[in-house]
């Protein structure tokens, strides 16, 4: 239980100026370019065609490999950080993991370097090393054309590749996880191989093994093999830090050198005895999983509690002092800075401005219902707030019962101050849903975010929570169609639920909608299904296996369902405009008449050009989300249910459920661009509303929007939901408060996340007009954070016309009148 | 409850300028004064009343087309022709853009509470409550009173707004055992200006703000308008600070006039006074005429206390009226 020692919770006194050396990290870490980094795949591609035995069992193999490169990975020493490790070989690196996703970029190697948008540097002889010898042994073997051979090229494999129906992320296997790190911090990898090498040896006793037992018996070898990876990549840093503290002339960075050099022999092979070997021993694991899997929202978890024993033992022990200790979270921070997505071209327009998402989560409870906030929650706020850098993803959580109103009035200042960050979360409403999700109660209590803001039982439960991403207006469009779409021509993808002129009332729509979406889902589903079949068939995961709760002692890889949990997450583009458009074909055909069905199917074919009155009633008069309307509350809330519903009766590959969710990243700017005009007034190809906010400009006034998301229950959403709110502004100490009680009342009316742009309509609109005066503005996307700078004009105009409200009136300020045309309704 | 009920005419959710913390205000319409720089002008008269604001309107003449009085021509800009309209609200139920509103709603006292229940966290976590505006709000005096009592058992902090013209006895009986704070407008001391300004007399408004001094102790809250030319005076702030003194009165807010009142003439169609301002004082002016004003009440007080007419206020260290002076 976390006791408060400091006498000033803000820091105030703690600032950039007596942390030099965070500050010029930061300046770096700010203005460094991105550069593609091959030395994975080379090494990864090298071992497995040329030097693998090939009878060895994959897990084996694949462990070998990881061990390979880890081994022979380029200890590299880029700037003055206190911090051991780079998770590429570059400053700022961009990782190719071409056995997943990496062949996308293949097309673009020779443009990447110099495209317009976040360009990604490559050398000459990178590309070449990628064109001739990396990319061709994965052209038949990477997970997608290893699934298509598989299962021959099934329909909703050529469902995905249309890209406007879902995503399947699995592409990316195993990411958009919570490793458990405290085990071996407290006790050392050496400790765990020997655990690995333990349970072989008992298995070997056996004699004859069945099929089980002799899979187990590899993903024992396989751990041992990996995490001796981890040990020698360590020992490398430790003998170069030393070799460079030689040569070194400055007395200062020679002694940090030397500092490093003791910190990595002995972590993470041996156990952390100080705060800092904890933050270094955590930064190398990290670094190591990535070298496995790919950088994707691998999330650090509650690192105010992970790392508080030993920051507590150093305090006391007189052998840090709260400085030191705010550098040394700085540097780790700026170390979670490091790398980035490769990012083809494409990919620009549904993830761009993207870091790699490693969410951090703070204070709450702790396993007993204890406040967990304790002076390091407080250390990585003042961090934060100084800092204002896109990732770490921050997340604070909040049990409006258990902590204090002081700790959370601390997090909306420094949401107020970085104008964005972090997010916040409902305790009571988080652990609430993941106990129906199955989890243990203690368990459920110390959860932590993955990524953007899905929900996990931090360490033991893998949850794979971007795997599908489907977009519902897909699923409406197929239902008004007859189970066609406009941006798919005739072409009959859906079942035929009949045309809109069939319909008598709104019910029987609705069960037509159900229809389409149930198919949809199900398509989903079995990709899914069939991508996990092949990832477990040639993508095992010992390394990060080990760093979990389960499958050390179950003997199984977490790709077949080692965790103690299991589940997958499939989140939903388009929510508000669905359930708007939804709330206007009732309403304002099935109620007040304004049109027939068909009328109203024709006017939206016409992006209803000549229909004023009919867009007006459908902008202005029809039911919105984020009202108090019984209508849109009423559809809203079977919307959940039945995607709760459904999704709750699949069971994964791993004997984990789905687990819906309410995040896009910047999914609903892409696919907005992709369908046509919409009941609810919504213009052809324009936006969707963000995650589960209500569409822009739709809900006037705070206090019933506030209750209408906060009113949803959230069991119905346990993959977790981004709900962005804008402020205009937070001007005074005044508005502060408010700001800080508005949270309070919207998470005791139930709602489970929050988070926020405080940030004016004119400010942004500015931004986009002149970049090159706002290089650091941070925006929060919906779920992670970006620089506003680096999105894509789609995704810049949703940030700009999401509402804005005014703390002073509780009613949202007008949206500029020569800036209307970027609305998604006019 | 007999007869109609008084008319809403809005319901301001998280409104933070009506009282602590943040709050949930009703305005109810119809008021016995006819202030000419009232802010709320559609408050008024107890009547529905349409209001039409051309910047929405996209002349699209569903209202033209389904007035049953055929009292809407085309514009621009559309006109209402007032005397023929019976205020059915047919054009604001059409109205697609929300051009045309109807000002002006029944709620059962039920459908109100339950409205104002929804907001129950915000007050909780924000020491807030319920305020009923208007308008008089004391004009449908039951209707009111039923509200407050049925917030109070609700645990709810209650605040009312008023300009003060009542009848005491009922006041006494039905508004101050349910109400937290009572803010109440003092416009002028003089009787010839407040009867020029506001169309009436304010004899009773004076004699009730000294019983309320009395009776309602801390609860209650003078409220001044400051509108430029008018109230805005030294000399009236002057008469108001020396009649709060001699009620041992410390506490006083001061309100910035607003002059959204015009805008809002205009919308419901109705008449537009020649000397209204068009913006509140000065920011140097207001501060002159708040420390004038403040100055004189802490110094009409001191010498008062000093001449041995209050004891010290036992909660807030302030002097206070102490009740005996007032027997």
């Amino acid at each position: 239980m976390g006791t408060i020692t400091l006498t000033d919770i803000r820091l105030a006194d703690q600032d950039l100026n007596n942390l030099p050396l965070l500050k010029s990290l930061r300046q770096k870490s700010l203005s460094a370019k991105t550069e593609v980094c091959i030395e994975r795949a080379h090494y990864i591609t090298t071992f497995l065609r040329d030097m693998a035995v090939r009878d060895e069992p994959m897990e084996i193999r694949y462990a070998r490999a990881v061990n390979h490169f880890l081994s022979n990975k380029i200890p590299l020493f880029p700037d003055d950080s206190l911090l051991a490790g780079t998770t590429t070989s570059k400053p700022f690196g961009a990782p190719v993991y071409p056995e997943l996703t990496g062949l996308t970029i293949w097309p673009e190697l020779d443009t990447m370097s110099t495209r317009e948008k976040n360009p990604q540097f490559i050398s000459r002889e990178d590309t070449d090393v990628l064109n001739f010898d990396v990319f061709p042994y994965w052209m038949e073997k990477n997970i997608l054309e290893a699934t298509r051979a598989r299962e021959g090229n099934p329909p909703c494999m050529k469902l995905f590749e249309r890209i406007v129906f879902f995503i399947a992320s699995k592409a990316g296997t195993i990411s958009h996880t919570v490793p458990c790190y405290a085990i071996a911090l407290e006790s050392g990898l050496e400790w765990l191989i020997a655990e690995a090498a333990r349970h072989e040896e008992e298995l070997m006793g056996k004699g004859s093994l069945s099929q089980d037992e002799s899979h187990q018996l590899d993903f024992y070898r396989g751990i041992q093999i990996a995490l001796g990876g981890i040990v020698a990549y360590a020992a490398r840093l430790s003998a170069k830090a030393l070799e460079l503290a030689a040569q070194e002339t400055d007395p200062a960075r020679r002694k940090n050198l030397a500092a490093m050099a003791s910190v990595c022999a002995q972590v993470p092979a041996r156990p952390a005895r100080t705060f800092r070997e904890a933050i270094n021993g955590l930064w190398i694991l990290q670094i190591a999983i990535h070298a496995e899997s790919i950088n994707m929202a691998i999330s650090p978890g509650r690192l105010d509690q992970i790392l508080f024993p030993w920051y507590q033992r150093d305090i006391a022990d007189g052998v840090l002092t709260i400085q030191e200790a705010m550098e040394l979270v700085g540097c780790l921070w700026l170390k979670l800075n490091d790398n980035t997505n490769l990012v083809p071209e494409t990919g620009e327009e549904l993830f761009g401005g993207a870091g790699t998402v490693p969410a951090v989560t703070l204070g709450g409870i702790n396993e007993n219902a204890e406040d967990a906030v304790n002076d390091l929650t407080y250390i990585m706020l003042r961090v934060t707030e100084l800092l204002k850098t896109r990732d770490p993803s921050m997340n604070a959580r909040y049990h409006p019962e258990i902590n204090s109103d002081r700790y959370r009035d601390r997090v909306a200042e420094v949401i107020a101050s970085t104008k964005s960050v972090p997010a916040f979360y409902n305790d009571i409403a988080a652990i609430k849903t993941l106990e129906n999700q199955g989890i243990a109660t203690k368990d459920a209590r110390d959860y932590a975010i993955i990524g953007c803001v899905e929900l996990s039982a931090s360490g033991r439960s893998y949850d794979a929570s971007s795997s599908i991403m489907l977009n519902l207006v897909s699923a409406l469009e197929l239902a008004l169609y007859n189970g066609t779409r406009p941006i798919t021509g005739d072409e009959q993808i859906g079942p035929a639920t009949g045309t809109a002129a069939s319909f008598a009332t709104f019910e029987q729509f609705w069960v037509a909608f159900k229809t389409q979406l149930r198919w949809l889902i199900g398509e989903a589903v079995q990709l899914n299904e069939m991508m996990g079949r092949t990832h477990q068939g040639f993508l095992p995961t010992p390394l990060l296996s080990a760093l979990f709760e389960g499958p050390m002692e179950n003997g199984q890889d977490l790709i077949f369902g080692g965790a103690r949990y299991n589940s997958s997450g499939a989140t939903h583009i388009g929510f508000a405009d669905t359930v708007d458009s939804l709330n206007a074909i009732e309403k304002g055909v099935f109620i007040d008449r304004r049109c027939t069905f068909p009328e109203l199917l024709a006017a939206m074919k016409r992006d209803f050009e000549g229909d004023a009155a009919l867009h007006a009633y459908l902008v202005n008069r029809a039911p919105k989300y984020g009202s108090e309307d019984p209508i849109a509350v009423k559809n809203s809330h079977n919307l959940l249910q039945f995607l709760y519903q459904t999704y709750q009766g699949y069971t994964n590959y791993r004997g984990g459920r789905y687990r819906p969710a309410y995040w896009t990243m910047t999914n609903h700017a892409g696919q907005g661009k992709l369908s046509g005009a919409l009941p609810n007034g919504r213009k052809a190809y324009r936006i969707f509303a963000s995650g589960i906010t209500p569409v822009s400009q739709a809900a006037s006034e705070l206090a019933p929007c506030l209750n209408a998301v906060g009113g949803i229950n959230p069991l119905h959403i346990p993959g977790g939901e981004a709900f962005n709110l804008k402020y205009s502004a937070i001007k005074d100490k005044d508005d502060l408060q408010k700001f800080s009680q508005a949270i309070e009342s919207y998470f005791r009316t139930g709602g489970l996340h929050i988070q926020f742009n405080i940030m004016s309509y004119e400010m942004l609109i500015d931004a986009k007009a002149h970049p090159e005066n706002y290089p650091e503005l941070l925006v929060r996307v919906s779920g992670y954070s970006a620089y506003f700078k680096d999105l894509n004009d789609a995704m810049k105009d949703e940030i700009i016309t999401r509402t804005a409200y005014d703390l002073k009136t509780g009613r949202s300020v007008p949206f500029p009148v020569q800036q209307t045309g970027m609305l998604p309704s006019t | 409850m007999q007869g109609p009920l008084p008319l809403v005419f809005d319901i301001h959710r998280f409104a933070l300028d009506d009282g602590p913390g943040i709050r949930t205000t009703v305005f109810l319409k119809g008021c016995p004064l006819s202030c000419s720089w009232c802010h709320n002008p559609e408050s008024m008269s107890v009547e529905p009343e349409i209001a039409f604001y051309p910047d929405r309107c996209i002349r699209c003449g569903s209202c033209r087309d389904i007035c049953p009085e055929l009292a809407i021509t085309d514009g621009p800009p559309l006109q209402i022709d007032r005397l023929r309209c019976t205020t059915c609200g047919r054009c604001a139920d059409i109205c697609p853009t929300t051009a045309l509103r109807m000002m002006g709603k029944e709620y059962p006292v039920d459908d109100l509470l339950e409205i104002i229940l929804r907001d129950r966290h915000f007050f909780e976590a924000s020491g807030g409550g319920v305020t009923f505006s208007g308008g008089e709000p004391t004009l449908g005096i039951n209707y009111l009173s039923r509200l407050l009592a049925a917030l109070k058992a609700e645990g709810l902090h209650t605040a009312i707004q008023t300009c003060g013209l009542f009848d005491y006895d009922r006041f006494a009986r039905k508004i101050l055992p349910f109400a937290d704070l009572i803010m109440f407008d003092i416009k002028f001391i003089a009787a010839a200006e407040h009867r020029k300004y506001t169309g009436r007399d304010n004899e009773s408004i004076l004699k009730n703000f000294k019983l309320l001094a009395s009776d309602a102790g801390s609860r209650l809250l003078p409220r001044i308008p400051l509108v430029p030319g008018k109230t805005a005076t030294p000399w009236n702030l002057m008469e108001i600070a020396s009649f709060l003194a001699d009620l041992g009165i410390l506490r006083c807010d001061l309100l910035p006039y607003n002059p959204a009142g015009i805008a809002k003439r205009l919308a419901a169609g109705l008449k537009l006074p020649t000397d209204l301002p068009d913006a509140p004082l000065g920011v140097e002016e207001e501060d002159d005429l708040r420390n004038l004003f403040f100055n004189a009440l802490h110094s009409l007080s001191k010498s008062r206390l000093d001449a041995g007419k209050y004891s010290d206020d036992p909660q807030g260290g302030l002097p206070c009226r102490s009740t005996s002076i007032m027997q």
